[in-house]
Formats: C-alpha cells, structure tokens, sequence
C-alpha cells in the first residue's frame, strides 16, 4: 500500500488527503497510519493548507521518496526477471536431460 | 516459492503501472488548454503582419520584430502591446485554469514554472530590447550594431513563447510539449537570426537537392537560397504540434472522465 501512495505522489506535484484516499480506497485511519510512517522516513511531505475556507492536506513526495519508489520497483522487476531465468534454465536443463 | 515470488511481484508492478497511468492522465489531462491557448496565440498573431500569407515584392523589417517574424508589420506599437498584453493574459488564465482543475481534482500540476518562465523570458526581451545600441553611420545608410545583427534578430516575442512551450512539457512531464517548444525555438532562431526570413545556406540547400559532393569536400556547390514561405505559414507550422498535442490529450481527457 506504501508503494501505491508513492506511485500516486510521484506522478503529481502535490495531491489532497482525501483524493488518495479516494483513490486506493482506503479509510482515513488507514492512509494515516501510512502516512505518519512514509512521513517519519522522510519519503513524503505532509502540507496543511487552505484550499478557499476548506481546510485541506496536501502531500507531496521528497527526493528521498522518488528514489525509494524508484529503487523498490527496480528491485520487484529484478525479482521477476531473476525468477524468470532461473525458469528458464531449469526447463532447459530438463529438455537436455537423457 | 520462487514462482509465488514472482507472480506477486508481477502482480505488484502490474498494479502499480495502472495506478501510475491511472494518476498521470488525472493529473496531466489539463495541458490540452495551454497548448491551445499558446498555438491560438501564434495563430492570431499573424494579423500583426501586412501581408501574413499573400506574396509582397518589397518589405520594409524593423527590429526588434515586435511582431515576432522578420516581416513587414501593421503597426510597431499594436504589435508590442498584443504579446506583452495577451501573454500575461494567456498565462494568468492558464493559472485559473490550472487552480480550478487542483481545487476539483486534488491534484496539482507544477504550472507556476510554465507562467514564470513565460513571464521571466518576456520581461529579460523587454529589459535588452532597452539597452541603447550603437548607432553606425555608413555613407548614406544608418545601421543599429551591425556586428551584433545575429543576436538582435532574437529579440522577438516568440522565444519566450518557445521557453514557456519547454517549461510546460516539463512540469507536465511531456516530451512531446518540450519538443514542441524545441520546435518553436529552431524556426524562430532560423527565421529571425538570418535575414532574409526563411534563407538557406549552400550546404543546406544542396542537402535538399541530394547534392552530397559539397558537404563532403566542404564547398558547397550552391551559394543557398530561400523558402518564400509567408509569416502566416511558419505560424502555422510552429502552431501545428500543439494544436495536434491539444487534440490529442484532450480526448485522453475526456474519454478518462466519461469512464472509457
């Protein structure tokens, strides 16, 4: 779920509480306990602000965050492709097989 | 286990790559409006010129090209005030614009950046448009800095057009609105640093006509020549991609909306 709130982030300059909320479908508990975690590493930045008399929330992910985000999908994609090969060369093992 | 890994893995990326697309269209389905709003600019400015699309014989330029071309203008001063009017103007509705879409959406898109750079590169033409040149009398003819001529001819209100173009395709992170602005920038770089407007090098024009022998020896064969095209029709062709980008995003935006 982490990963999906940097994944939002990172294709905005800023984005509202209740918008990602919307978005990932989660309660306002939920993404909050979330938030304060990406929040104390530093990942994202929480902004208070007034959006006309409504009070809102807008997030915005660090340098930090993007890198993160960057990094973590590297490593899921390694993952597949280590998985892939490793597949790879045990059906070719088994075809070479007598 | 291995495959388990991987298949969430695949799972995770998969999900993530739709929500990435999901957001990106959301938050970037507002460019259509300055890309229109910029290419109707450049379009509406070929009403500042004499003769926009139909041939002339004899052309009387003045620089700066207030008008944006190096080409024969209505009027110096109609032509000052409708770019240093209507592009604080364009930028200052785009900043509505942008605002409103970040109030209903709660999303927000780094278009301070555009409006700066448009207004920034626009009062940096107006700051050396002011410097005093230095007047040469040769014979019977007065000329303005004619070793300075090259950098002269840019002073023109379309550069700060093209920068504000690039400055958009940044913050919304489309390359095809950066090599639209690199587009405006190459023509009117091209058109206005050498006179007469649209000339062509030898080696250019023997590049054209398949006549490779020059470039290689490194003489051109041709002395150059020109593309007689009117201010009309350059407009037009600087305006073309982002009238086709405007068209584009715009049904992404609408058919995102519509739940296609």
């Amino acid at each position: 779920m982490r990963l999906a709130i940097l994944t939002v982030l990172s294709e905005t300059r800023e984005c509202t509480f209740s918008t990602l909320r919307d978005e990932l479908k989660l309660t306002d508990g939920n993404l909050n306990r979330h938030l304060r975690i990406l929040e104390q590493a530093s990942l994202l930045q929480v902004v208070k602000g007034y959006e006309g008399r409504r009070p809102t929330t807008w997030l915005r992910l660090t340098r930090q965050g993007r890198a993160a985000l960057r990094a973590e999908i590297a490593a899921l994609e390694q993952l597949v492709s280590r998985v892939r090969d490793a597949s790879t060369a045990h059906l070719d093992s088994d075809t070479d097989a007598p | 286990m291995d495959q388990a890994s991987k298949g969430q893995a695949t799972q995770t990326l998969a999900e993530l790559e739709r929500l990435r697309r999901r957001t990106r269209i959301r938050a970037h389905g507002g460019a259509w409006l300055p890309a229109l709003g910029i290419a109707v600019l450049l379009l509406a400015s070929s009403a500042l010129y004499r003769h926009p699309f139909a041939a002339t014989h004899s052309l009387s330029v003045d620089s700066p090209y207030w008008a944006g071309l190096p080409d024969e203008q209505r009027d110096p001063l109609a032509s000052y005030v409708f770019w240093f009017l209507c592009t604080p103007l364009l930028l200052a509705a785009v900043g509505a614009w942008y605002r409103w879409r970040s109030r209903s959406l709660g999303l927000r898109v780094a278009w301070p950046l555009f409006a700066g750079t448009g207004l920034g590169v626009l009062l940096l033409l107006a700051v050396l448009a002011a410097v005093p040149t230095q007047q040469q009398q040769q014979s019977d003819t007065l000329n303005s800095s004619p070793d300075h001529f090259w950098l002269a001819g840019l002073l023109t209100p379309l550069l700060p057009i093209a920068a504000a173009v690039v400055a958009l395709g940044w913050a919304e992170r489309s390359r095809s609105l950066t090599i639209a602005g690199g587009w405006i920038a190459i023509l009117t770089v091209w058109l206005c640093g050498w006179l007469p407007m649209g000339y062509l090098p030898g080696w250019a024009t023997d590049l054209l006509g398949g006549d490779l022998t020059g470039l290689v020896n490194g003489t051109p064969n041709s002395l150059g020549g020109q593309v007689g095209w009117r201010p009309g029709i350059w407009l037009t062709l600087m305006a073309l991609p982002l009238v086709t980008f405007a068209a584009i995003r715009g049904w992404q935006s609408w058919r995102a909306a519509s739940g296609g």
